[in-house]
């Protein structure tokens, strides 16, 4: 009988671009890791204001570094990451709240085990973080809801489902569940094994959670791409 | 001398954790990768200070989150960091100002700058003494192979303004580099320049300067530190 799998919660929001690569890292290692991943569709804005926090991109030189560091992971990780024109408005005045109202609304109504999150989540990524489209508006929900595989009426019964209290309030709820954790940015990743919750931040410390977890890491890609994203 | 081509430059404080897990596997991977390491001890007060950028430490979570970070990378990379709960207790300008000193007079290539940073990065982060008063950089320097009166020398120019002037200098020249804190890496490959951040690098810089990132052991470890 096989070891009982390893549960890794994704803390992630979709307006941070590291939590993209660590969310496409996890679905990479989900069938070569013995793992049970969990998404965990969080609200990024809510965890700088609960840690007391700042946005990396408010000191000029780690926003000119990142730019720099997210165009080589992008290459190393192949996944193509491209920076909005405007990303201090698609970042701070436009936010992410309503997407992760949505992307917690499609959870709920998720009934193939997480699928829908996880395709609905990458739409969301590759509109505002490789093709440079808005991630606000109901109708960039329609077009990311779609493309996901949700068909119109679901797409409508999830955007209302969007604005209900019990959403916003569960959207509250995971994101206080991550600060419960110490978390102060994303992504937040939390490894439990033997009854211990293990917490790691960022994309970087993938070779370091395997060592914790007793899996391998074997780089960005650990088996060959069959098809693209 | 015999170049590689690839210099690799690291900027670093004792005063920053991180900035010894650098330092560490940085010369491990030295004869591995074939890179030139330049030690550029710099101040990161200044650093964070000159980018507008704050500590980690004021961040209550971040502290927190730091301690259990520095215990895993500390057991997996085989540097014995004990109980880093200290962050930012200690100033480490003087401290910094003695490594600079060092450096001006180290004939030897970094050797002995090499040897003196890594007595101030085990005082800090090992055995929790002292890194800032004149008898600390006495012992320090001691241990890492100077006389009474080299050491004697080395915290007289310590305090002099030309080294001030040089650790501020170096500072400066890591905030040019669009630093906003330690450790700082610099890669020149093939006349380009490419600027890391942190410990959790290494894998990216690897392919970046055409090398293979090897995990914290390159090579079976020969000696304790």
């Amino acid at each position: 009988m096989s070891s009982p799998r390893k549960v890794v919660e994704l803390f992630y929001d979709v307006v941070s671009p590291y939590s993209w690569l660590a969310f496409e890292v996890l679905c990479r290692y989900r069938n070569v890791w013995n793992i049970d991943l969990k998404f965990k569709p969080a609200y990024l804005g809510g965890v700088m204001h609960g840690s007391g926090n700042r946005p990396p991109g408010v000191v000029q030189n780690k926003f000119l570094y990142m730019k720099q560091d997210l165009k080589r992971l992008s290459e190393y990780f192949v996944i193509p990451l491209s920076p909005p024109s405007n990303p201090f408005e698609a970042m701070f005045e436009k936010g992410s709240l309503n997407a992760m109202r949505f992307v917690t609304a499609v959870a709920e109504k998720d009934k193939e085990e997480h699928v829908l999150v996880e395709k609905v989540s990458r739409e969301l990524w590759k509109r505002i973080w490789s093709t440079d489209q808005d991630i606000t508006e109901p109708a960039s929900f329609t077009e990311a809801g779609l493309k996901a595989g949700l068909s119109t009426n679901e797409v409508e019964e999830i955007l209302n489902l969007a604005k209900s209290q019990p959403i916003k309030d569960k959207l509250k709820s995971v994101t206080q569940e991550a600060l419960d954790y110490q978390c102060f940015g994303f992504p937040c990743i939390v490894c439990h094994v033997n009854g211990k919750a293990e917490v790691f931040f960022g994309s970087d410390r993938f070779e370091l959670m395997a060592h914790c977890i007793g899996e391998k890491w074997v780089g960005p890609q650990p088996v060959k791409p069959t098809a693209k994203m | 001398m015999f170049s590689s081509g690839k210099v690799v430059e690291l900027f670093y404080d004792v005063a920053s954790p991180y900035s010894w897990l650098a330092f560490e596997v940085l010369f491990r991977y030295r004869n591995v990768w074939n890179i030139d390491i330049e030690l550029k001890p710099a101040y990161i007060r200044g650093v964070l200070h000159g980018s507008g950028n704050r500590a980690p430490g004021l961040i209550p979570n971040k502290i927190m989150y730091m301690a259990s970070d520095l215990k895993l990378l500390s057991e997996y990379f085989g540097v014995p960091m004990f109980q880093p709960s200290n962050i930012y207790e200690k100033d480490s300008l003087n401290a910094m100002r003695f490594v600079t000193a060092v450096a001006e007079k180290d004939k030897k290539g970094d050797v002995l700058v090499e040897r003196v940073s890594r007595e101030l990065f085990k005082r800090m982060w090992y055995t929790h003494q002292d890194i800032m008063q004149p008898a600390s950089f006495t012992e320090v320097g001691l241990k890492a192979g100077l006389s009474a009166s080299e050491v004697e020398k080395i915290l007289t120019l310590a305090k002099s303004q030309p080294i001030k002037d040089k650790l501020k200098s170096v500072t400066q020249e890591a905030l040019e580099n669009k630093c906003f804190g330690l450790p700082f890496i610099v890669c020149h490959v093939n006349g380009k320049a490419e600027v890391f951040f942190g410990s959790d690098r290494f894998e990216l810089m690897a392919y970046f300067i055409g090398e293979k990132w090897m995990g914290p052991y390159p090579t079976k470890p020969t000696t304790t530190m």
